[in-house]
């Protein structure tokens, strides 16, 4: 029997930067971890949080800290050749303990702590402030850095953004993960308004095998049921696509399992991307993940420098699975996460013109868009 | 407060209370302890001139051991004179004048003194980094290393170092010997650490006849390691195959015809394409003296057209060789797919 309220991460010791003490968030995870070891430690900078590293396992620490800067970041899409849909970032954590060998973010954080920023009052008027521009649409979410509900059950935080963005009308919000702690999802009382809760896909060899302690596929796709029910819209994502022995079968088989357990109209969109890296990044994931192989492909150096399979794999992948996906649901919505157009125009026959269009496409799949005053 | 002349007297004291002069022969000094693995790798020729000329000016520093004196500092030094006496071919009778530590000095003391005294005169080599850390892990304590020593030796505390060097340690004398010469990199040795010990002799067979150097080297090496990982088989296996895949592609090929051959096997469908291009450009006859590469890695959509003139008459021919070009072979050629 799944547990929906479970964390997938239960640290064993929190540090806590010592001005983060006082708030409420702080206050209120430190009261779900009572047999924690809580350590006080001053402002996190990349020199003590290095010495930290040493001191305690990242494995089983969170860090509670304060966030300086902007919670509010454009999703950091890369070269102009590669279309990218424009989506906002909501900062509120660093990390997390699933332990993908893929994850991009091993070669990118230089703090090795799972962190939550508790000044959630901060991010929430500086989200105030950003959507009182009229006239503009936003698709905000929280997975970029972290997963959105990993340790959703310590920290209650999609709770919180859904009594922001449930009224919030020219904004939605996605929540990505690759967990099934949607206890907090389901057991909300309030106004969900438009948000969408999304799920990672893949093949399931590769999920058994890259993806750590992440929940199965059928698992994902059983909560994914689940918020539908309580009328969430369902995102999927199937990133990173891995091309390897036996991908068709495998890929065919998640596509057929999906559509076990939701309709095509249940679905939002669906983002497809290639895997993808940057080339520093093929040692760390080496020294981190000794046993894959994923980085062993036939990768070339793609116009924004990072690492990606030759067009030709590229194209046989999106073709099969946009072709998969479109016996079950014909009319939802396909994009490519950070894709040339000459593949958009290969596989859909069309491609956006720019990045503003691809962000128009998918705005365009949100109701509140629609009801937005121009 | 101390004068400037107590602190010599106080230093001088300290010297003569811990360190002795004193002679020996060479014979009596055990060349294979490496308690103090401060030397390894070819000798400059600058120290054997210097040696030979005017003979060893600083005496090295000993320390009585079970076989024989260890060397603490100057293994170079002592490492070249007696070469220097084997190759006379005769034994030096006299005495060697040198600096005898006491053994109220502590392993641990003597092996900073050494490391510093080392560290003043010249760069290690990535295998005496190597065995210099290995050796202190089993002198100092794990903050000791890491405080002191790693930083000395300017290696970082990210673990990949740590096992770069534990690596180099189990190497093969012939395989450290490249990596003290600096023909083996760093980012090779990580590679080749996760390789049996049959496959490091059969790539160093490889090397012998292609005569690759370290970026080559460590490109070639990539590209097997990445096969292997994709096939999922030993580097062992996949090592033979490729030797015996260059043997049959015939040895005229060289450097550029092993780096081709796994360029094909690693790059089956890029490989494919570029092959693909050229047939092309050959069924349209393409102008001769203008050049159309496709995009690099025929990622993106922009092709590069090129040709080069001497003056207004050239410029005029490649022009219209360039508009008598059908605009459907273009299209044909600029096809992807």
């Amino acid at each position: 029997m799944v547990d929906y309220s479970r964390s997938l991460f239960r640290p064993t010791t929190v540090l806590v930067e010592d001005e983060a003490a006082t708030y409420p968030l702080t206050q209120s995870i430190l009261s779900r971890l009572p047999e924690a070891e809580v350590i006080a430690v001053t402002r996190p900078t990349s020199e003590n949080l290095s010495l930290l590293g040493r001191r305690f396992s990242p494995r089983t620490t969170l860090l509670l800290a304060l966030h300086r800067g902007r919670f509010l970041k454009a999703c950091p899409g890369t070269a102009e050749s590669y279309r990218c849909c424009l989506y906002q970032i909501l900062h509120l954590g660093l990390g997390c303990n699933i332990g993908c060998s893929y994850c991009v973010l091993q070669g990118y954080l230089n703090n090795p702590f799972i962190t939550q920023f508790v000044n959630l009052d901060d991010a929430l008027a500086e989200l105030d402030r950003e959507l009182a521009r009229p006239g503009v649409f936003y698709r905000i979410g929280t997975g970029e850095f972290t997963d959105s509900l990993f340790m959703d059950p310590l920290t209650g935080l999609a709770t919180r953004l859904l009594d922001y963005f449930g009224r919030a009308q020219n904004a939605i919000l996605e929540l990505k993960t690759k967990s099934v702690a949607i206890a907090g999802l389901l057991d909300y009382a309030g106004e969900i308004g438009e948000t969408v809760v999304s799920w990672s896909m893949n093949a399931p060899s590769v999920c058994a095998r890259e993806e750590g302690h992440a929940a199965t596929i059928v698992e994902r796709l059983q909560a994914a049921a689940l918020c539908r029910q309580r009328g969430y819209r369902i995102g999927l994502h199937f990133d990173p696509l891995l091309y390897f022995p036996g991908w068709e079968e495998e890929y065919q088989q998640t596509v057929a399992a999906i559509f076990e357990y939701l309709k095509g109209d249940d679905i939002i969109w669906i983002s497809i991307g290639a895997f993808r890296f940057m080339p520093q990044v093929k040692e760390v994931l080496r020294d981190n993940h000794p046993r894959t192989n994923i980085t062993a492909g036939e990768f070339i150096r793609g116009i924004d420098g990072k690492q990606r399979y030759f067009s030709a794999i590229r194209r046989q992948l999106y073709r099969f699975l946009v072709n998969q996906i479109k016996l079950y649901a014909p009319n939802v919505f396909i994009y490519f996460c950070m894709e040339d157009q000459y593949l958009w125009r290969d596989t859909f026959g069309f491609a956006p013109v720019d990045n503003q269009e691809l962000s128009h496409w998918l705005d365009q799949c949100c109701h509140r868009y629609h009801n937005l005053p121009q | 407060m101390l004068q400037s002349q107590d602190h010599i007297t106080v230093k001088k004291s300290l010297f003569m209370n811990d360190l002795m002069s004193d002679t020996c022969l060479l014979s009596a000094i055990d060349f294979a302890d490496r308690t103090f693995p401060f030397s390894y790798g070819l000798l400059p020729d600058s120290l054997s001139a210097s040696i030979a000329k005017v003979g060893l000016l600083q005496p090295p520093l000993l320390k009585a051991g079970e076989n024989g004196y260890k060397i603490v500092c100057g293994r170079r030094r002592l490492e070249v004179l007696r070469n220097q006496v084997l190759r006379q071919g005769c034994g030096r009778t006299s005495g060697l004048e040198v600096c005898l530590a006491s053994a109220k000095i502590s392993a641990q003391e003597l092996f900073r003194r050494a490391l510093w005294d080392n560290l003043a005169i010249r760069e290690f080599n990535p295998v005496e980094v190597a065995d210099i850390y290995t050796a202190a892990l089993s002198l100092f304590s794990r903050a000791e290393v890491e405080q002191e020593i790693m930083p000395a030796l300017k290696l970082p505390l990210r673990s990949r170092f740590q096992q770069r060097c534990q690596a180099l340690a189990g190497f093969s004398r012939e395989l450290r010997d490249l990596v003290a010469a600096g023909i083996v990199d760093g980012e090779t040795v990580d590679l080749l650490r996760e390789w049996p010990e049959a496959a490091q002799t059969i790539l160093l067979e490889i090397l012998a006849d292609f005569g690759l150097r370290r970026n080559k080297l460590r490109e070639v090496v990539s590209r097997m390691d990445d096969l292997a990982r994709r096939d999922r088989c030993s580097p062992l296996v996949f090592l033979q195959a490729v030797r015996k895949g260059v043997a049959a592609e015939g040895e005229s090929g060289g450097v550029e015809g092993l780096r081709q051959y796994l360029k094909t096997l690693l790059y089956p469908h890029l490989s494919a394409a570029q092959l693909e291009f050229a047939r092309r450009q050959a069924k349209f006859a393409w102008p001769a003296g203008l050049c159309l590469e496709p995009p690099p890695d025929f990622e993106g959509g922009r092709f590069r057209l090129s040709f080069t003139f001497t003056d207004a008459q050239e410029w005029a021919r490649a022009c219209d060789r360039l508009t008598a070009t059908a605009r459907e072979d273009i299209e044909e050629l600029c096809r992807r797919g």
